[in-house]
Parts: structure tokens; C-alpha cells; sequence
């Protein structure tokens, strides 16, 4: 299956990037490393693996590469629910330039930096705020409490020492870790989609396979649905970054994706029944990251107000041609 | 895996977009009531007047009075039509699936016939498919056409043919041989039946909203010439089936509420409360997703390719979405300044509607089984 992969011309930067992560991480990223992650266990094996590959630098200057890829590697990541700060080492990379060690991103508040993803383990961390483009660039990094959201991926704070150096980067960070969010639920959305599918059909009840019955059918058929539209609208907020409507496009991506992960994890979780309620399926190493997702980088509603206070200022009779606009 | 392309709208089809916005601006008269439902504002001369700038039938061939334009041209002309609320449904079956079944299988005499006076915006066509016994069981109709001398004679009835009482023509599917055993796919047929035909008796069917747009319509020995057998006959259920395609992406299928959408916008004002917002930008969320999916399957439709599975993704979801948004708005809305309002009209209007946007072109139930069948269930 081609993955995030745009056409099928096997040459194209994208597609190399798109289908050697898909090769790398689906050899490497399994369950007992899931579990142990989740533990508080860095993977470094893993994150040695990125290393080499060059991936870390997919985005940055001079790597031939730039945001388009970037993103759809972060799709393929969520994919195989990558348990590294993947996001996070690109982006810090891009603003504060390329290292070979573990960069990572959480929110500036003060003199900490808090929910960044294995602050613990990191070189590097960037503090950033919503609606802002001066961040804050931690090198030694002294972590004062462990944490971890809903879907056990670590958020470490860190303390900020005095004479930190801040800069302006040249995109706005909330902006595009939001959008990261959404292309990392993106792809996790298909791997629930995917695993409920072959579920479906293997599992039998009433002497046929699950596919066969209609409800069973229709719910499949919704799933396929939000997942397709979560996909869509990543993509286009991602062709948009470079425009004025990017920050509109960035919110669409999150409410779509946000959404799409609410029915697609309810749904997928009945098709499995019990077992993929249990701690040994893998299922919720997925469901629980879309889910915790959600409310990372603005949750719907705040994304859904910022957009709709943009769609009332501009006035009724301005409805569709924002819509519409490009 | 179904997925859409990352397909967005050309230069060239957003040039054209201003084109038609500056068109409408000067169409007042045709926009006193502004309702993005396709199948409301049923104008004759609004929809010559389209013919007249060339945008019906824009991507049929040249010498058909067609436009040979992109697909991706008629989805911007389509949505601006739509979003407008301009009254659109004169012409639209003719212009979305009639002129293109006849152009895909038509005879080169049927093409002459009715494709140029379609563009036109002069000559409108109505869907004949279900009946009183056949809904989403197509397969079983039961109207009939017989071989007789000069033609063929229909026996039978229509369903919920909108604007039969309105239009010109008809294309019916009806049974001409019968079925190969448990094989009802064969012995189909699609005929060209003037509406106007002795023998042919519409009558409209006054729907729970008030309106009547759509009838039913009793053949008795309708007489029918010939060369009116659409392609061959007994390929009715192929040529039935691929024109859903058509039937099933397009913004039609999205915009249907967009008005009310609107008069919310106008009803908060500039500085909407946090619950305002957040409705006005959820629902902004799923219709911008919602065009960049119908312009990817545009695209699709632009390179030949089979869009079935891909146009019922975009009923699916933007048939849920049509109902959604009138009730985003009405959990939202300042109760306190909702009577009389513009808002309130097209609210009470669209909700009255709104049954039928899950029903009309394959209902929800049937678009799910299209979607199961794309991912290998069924």
C-alpha cells in the first residue's frame, strides 16, 4: 500500500522518503517497543535508525527537501505510531538548524517549558507560544518532571536556565506543530482503518465473517469516509503553507482531523469487541495518540472559534468567497 | 485504500470564477430568493441565459454546443451557481447526467437531436428510474417497453421524477425484454420519453415542505419512436449504473444548506460570541474539506477515470454535513433575534427539505454499500 505517496511516479522525493519510512518503521516499530516507550524506555535504536537514514533532516536547508515532505513524513509516523518526538526534531531542525542529537518543542511558560515529548531524552528543546514567533532554545537540558499524556507518549517540563538565547523563526511554530498534529492523526486514522478492515474480515461470529453482515459493512464505510476527508484536508492545508490562508487551512486540518478522530476510534473500537479493549492488542496504541492529539497544539473548538471569528469579521456576504478562496 | 488526490482547482477555472461571480452580480432579478438547494427555482430564462455565456454542457464536445472545457470549469461554475442560491434546476439534470449519457451513449442522430438545444438552456430532461414498487431495488422496475411497428409502447409509472410537470424529456429505464432468470440486470433499457406525449399523465407530488417539485407519471400506451432506445437496448443497467457516477459528486451535494450558513453569519454579526464562532468555523471545516474532495474527484472525472466508489465518499459525507449545518446554527443561534429573520426563514425551509438530501440520487444506506463494495467487503 503506497501510504502517503502523492502519485505513482516512484522518483519523486516524496514518494523515496514516503516509501523508505513506511519500510524502516514498519521493520522496526512493533509492539514491545510501543510498551516499552510508553514505560518511559527512549527508543534509541530507533531514533539511531532516523539518524542514518537523514530522516531528522527531512525539511531543513539544503536538504533537498522541504515541508510538503516533512509532513508526509510525519504521516507515515503516524502510521506505525512512531514513539519518537519525530515532529518535534524536524521543526527544531528547520528553525534552529540541523543536529545529529534528539531536538524536542513544548510550551514556553515562564521559566519552564512544559509538554515537550521526551524532554527527558532530548539535547534540544525549543519553547514556543501560541501567537508567536519568538521561541526560546534550551541546549542543556535539565528535566524537572516526568509526564505523559493520554496515549502514555512522554511530555516532559524542563527548566529554562537564565541566559537562554530566544529567536524569531520565519513560520509560525503553533501553526505548523498544529498542522503536524493533524498529519500524524491523519495517518494513525488509516492504520485503524486498515486494522478494523482485515479484523473484519477474519473474524468470524453467526458462522460468516464480520464484513459480510451490513452493519458491520456500514460502519466500515463511515470510517473510510471521515479517513479519506481527515486526509484531504491535511493535504490541503499542507499545499496552503506558502499563502495567506494557511493559518485557515492549518484550523481546517485540526477540526477535520479532531472530528474524524472521535468517529473513527469509537467505530473501530466496536468493529474489534473486547479484544481490542485489551493492553495487549495493539489497537489503542493508535486510538489512544489520535485521541490525545486532539487537544494538543488547540483542540477543535478553539481552532473552529479562531476560524469562524475570521469567517464573521469578513462579513456574510464574504462567506463564500472566504470558502472558496485559495 | 480509498484516497483523493491532491488535486486542486487550475489557474485558469479561478479566472473563470470571477467571470461568473460578476455575471451574477448583475442577475438580481433571478435572486430574490436565494436557496442553494438544486432542485429549488426552476427559471427558464436564467437557465438561457447560462446557455447564452456558454456554461451548460462545458465539458461536451464543440460540435455538440458543447464548451470541450475541463471539469474542473464546470465545478466552479456549478459551486458559484450553488452558493449563490441561483435558480438552477431548469437545466441541471440535462446539463449533469442526461446530456452526458447521451453523449457517452447515445446514437450520433440522439446526440444532434438534444445535446445543442441543452446548452442552450432550452431543452430539460428528468431522471426516470424509481417507481411505486422500485426505490433503491432498481433493478426492479417494472415498466415496460414494447417492439411495435415505428417504435415502442410504455406501460407502467414513475416515482418522484422532480420536475416532470416542468421539463421537456424523460429518460426511463424500463424493462424492453425479461429478465435472464435470477439475472434482472438484463432486458433493461433507457428511452427518451417526451413528457408532453399522449398517453403520458403527470402529476405533481406535493412534498412535506409544501413545494411541489417532484410527480409521478402514469405511461398508458405511450407511443415512442424508434430511434429513441438510448445506446442499445438491454444495456439499460450499465448505462443506468455509470451515470450515478455524475449523479453523486458534485457541490450539489454539499451545498444544499449553504444559505442558511450565510444568514447565520448575518444573524451573529462581526463579533460572534465563542459558541458562534465555533459553529460558524465547524461547519467552515467540513465544507472547505468537502470541496477540496469534489474537486479531486473532478479531477478524476477530468482523467477518464472511474469515480464510483469515490463520488459516494462525497455523497456520504456531504449529505451529512447538509444536515448538520442548518442544526449547528439552530443550537447556536441567539434565540432572542431569530424571529423574523432571514436567518430563521432559510433555516425552516432547509430543515423542511433536509429529509430528502439523504434520499435523492442513492439514499445513505445504498451510498455506504458502494463504499463497502470499494473496500472489498461485499
Amino acid at each position: 500500500m503506497s501510504g502517503a505517496r502523492m502519485n505513482n511516479d516512484p522518483n519523486e522525493p516524496l514518494n523515496i522518503i514516503v516509501d523508505t519510512a513506511n519500510r524502516i518503521f514498519a521493520d522496526s516499530v512493533d509492539k514491545a517497543m510501543l510498551d516499552a516507550a510508553e514505560s518511559g524506555r527512549f527508543p534509541d535504536k530507533l531514533w539511531q535508525a532516523v539518524v542514518a537514514t537523514g530522516f531528522h533532516q527531512v525539511g531543513s536547508l539544503d536538504s533537498g527537501t522541504g515541508l510538503p515532505e516533512l509532513f508526509a513524513l510525519l504521516e507515515v509516523s503516524g502510521r506505525h505510531a512512531v514513539p519518537l518526538p519525530l515532529a518535534e526534531s524536524l521543526l527544531a531542525n528547520v528553525w534552529a538548524g540541523a543536529a545529529d542529537g534528539l531536538s524536542s518543542i513544548g510550551l514556553w511558560q515562564g521559566d519552564v517549558i512544559t509538554e515537550v515529548p521526551w524532554g527527558r531524552s532530548a539535547a534540544r528543546v525549543i519553547g514556543i507560544r501560541q501567537d508567536s514567533r519568538e521561541v526560546v532554545v534550551v541546549d542543556s537540558v535539565d528535566t524537572t518532571a516526568h509526564g505523559a499524556n493520554m496515549a502514555g507518549e512522554a511530555r516532559d517540563r524542563i527548566a529554562i536556565p537564565p541566559d537562554s538565547p530566544t529567536m524569531t523563526v520565519s513560520s509560525d511554530p503553533w501553526t505548523l506543530l498544529a498542522l503536524a498534529r493533524a498529519a500524524q492523526t491523519a495517518g494513525a486514522l488509516r492504520t485503524v482503518l486498515e486494522s478494523a478492515l482485515t479484523y473484519a474480515g477474519d473474524r468470524e461470529q453467526f458462522g460468516r465473517s464480520l464484513s459480510k453482515f451490513q452493519a458491520i459493512q456500514h460502519s466500515l464505510a463511515v470510517q473510510a469516509a471521515e479517513v479519506a476527508a481527515a486526509r484531504r484536508a491535511v493535504w490541503a492545508a499542507v499545499d496552503s503553507l506558502d499563502t495567506q490562508r494557511a493559518r485557515a487551512e492549518v484550523a481546517v486540518a485540526k477540526i477535520r482531523t479532531g472530528e474524524a478522530s472521535g468517529v473513527v476510534g469509537e467505530a473501530a473500537h466496536q468493529v474489534f469487541g473486547a479484544i481490542g479493549y485489551t493492553h495487549e492488542h495493539r489497537l489503542h496504541h493508535f486510538t489512544r495518540r489520535v485521541w490525545a492529539w486532539r487537544d494538543e497544539y488547540g483542540n477543535e473548538f478553539s481552532w473552529a472559534r479562531e476560524l469562524g471569528a475570521m469567517i464573521a469579521c469578513s462579513g456574510a456576504d464574504s462567506v463564500w468567497s472566504f470558502i472558496s478562496g485559495r | 485504500m480509498l484516497e483523493l488526490d491532491r488535486t486542486s482547482l487550475p489557474a485558469s477555472s479561478e479566472a473563470l470564477r470571477a467571470d461568473v461571480r460578476a455575471f451574477l452580480a448583475g442577475q438580481q432579478e433571478h435572486l430574490a430568493e436565494p436557496n442553494s438547494d438544486f432542485t429549488t427555482g426552476h427559471d427558464p430564462v436564467f437557465s438561457a441565459k447560462l446557455g447564452a455565456r456558454g456554461w451548460i454542457g462545458m465539458t461536451w464536445p464543440v460540435e455538440f454546443g458543447g464548451g470541450g472545457r475541463s471539469f474542473f470549469d464546470r465545478y466552479v461554475v456549478t459551486e458559484e451557481l450553488l452558493a449563490a442560491g441561483a435558480p438552477v434546476s431548469a437545466h441541471w439534470i440535462a446539463d449533469r447526467q442526461s446530456g452526458p449519457l447521451l453523449l457517452r451513449f447515445g446514437t450520433p442522430a440522439q446526440k444532434q437531436r438534444y445535446l445543442p438545444a441543452i446548452t442552450r438552456g432550452e431543452s430539460f430532461f428528468s431522471i426516470g428510474m424509481s417507481e411505486p414498487n422500485t426505490g433503491s431495488d432498481l433493478a426492479s422496475v417494472r415498466t415496460t417497453a414494447k417492439p411495435v411497428d415505428g417504435g415502442w409502447v410504455i406501460n407502467g409509472s414513475k416515482i418522484w421524477t422532480t420536475d416532470a410537470h416542468r421539463n421537456h424529456f424523460l429518460i426511463a429505464l424500463v424493462r424492453t425484454a425479461p429478465a435472464a432468470g435470477e439475472n434482472r440486470h438484463v432486458g433493461l433499457s433507457q428511452i427518451i420519453v417526451d413528457l408532453r406525449a399522449d398517453g403520458a399523465r403527470v402529476r405533481p407530488i406535493r412534498n412535506m415542505a409544501g413545494g411541489e417539485d417532484f410527480n409521478e407519471i402514469v405511461f398508458e400506451d405511450v407511443l415512442v419512436p424508434a430511434d429513441r432506445i438510448v445506446g442499445e437496448p438491454g444495456n439499460g443497467w450499465k448505462q443506468v449504473t455509470s451515470e450515478l457516477s455524475y449523479e453523486r459528486s458534485g457541490p450539489e451535494r454539499f451545498l444544499s444548506a449553504f444559505r442558511v450558513f450565510v444568514e447565520f453569519v448575518r444573524l451573529v454579526g462581526p463579533n460572534p460570541l465563542p459558541h458562534e464562532s465555533a459553529a460558524i468555523g465547524r461547519i467552515a471545516a467540513h465544507l472547505m474539506t468537502l470541496r477540496r474532495m469534489s474537486a479531486s474527484v473532478a479531477g478524476m472525472l477530468n482523467e477518464g477515470k472511474q469515480v464510483e466508489v469515490e463520488a459516494a465518499l462525497v455523497k456520504e459525507l456531504g449529505n451529512n454535513f447538509e444536515k448538520l449545518l442548518p442544526e449547528l446554527t439552530r443550537l447556536a443561534a441567539p434565540t432572542d433575534r431569530t424571529r423574523d429573520s432571514a436567518w430563521r426563514r432559510s433555516f425552516e425551509m432547509t430543515q423542511l427539505l433536509s429529509p430528502s438530501f439523504t434520499l435523492r440520487g442513492g439514499t445513505r444506506e445504498i451510498l455506504r454499500g458502494v463504499i463497502a463494495r470499494g473496500l472489498g467487503l461485499r
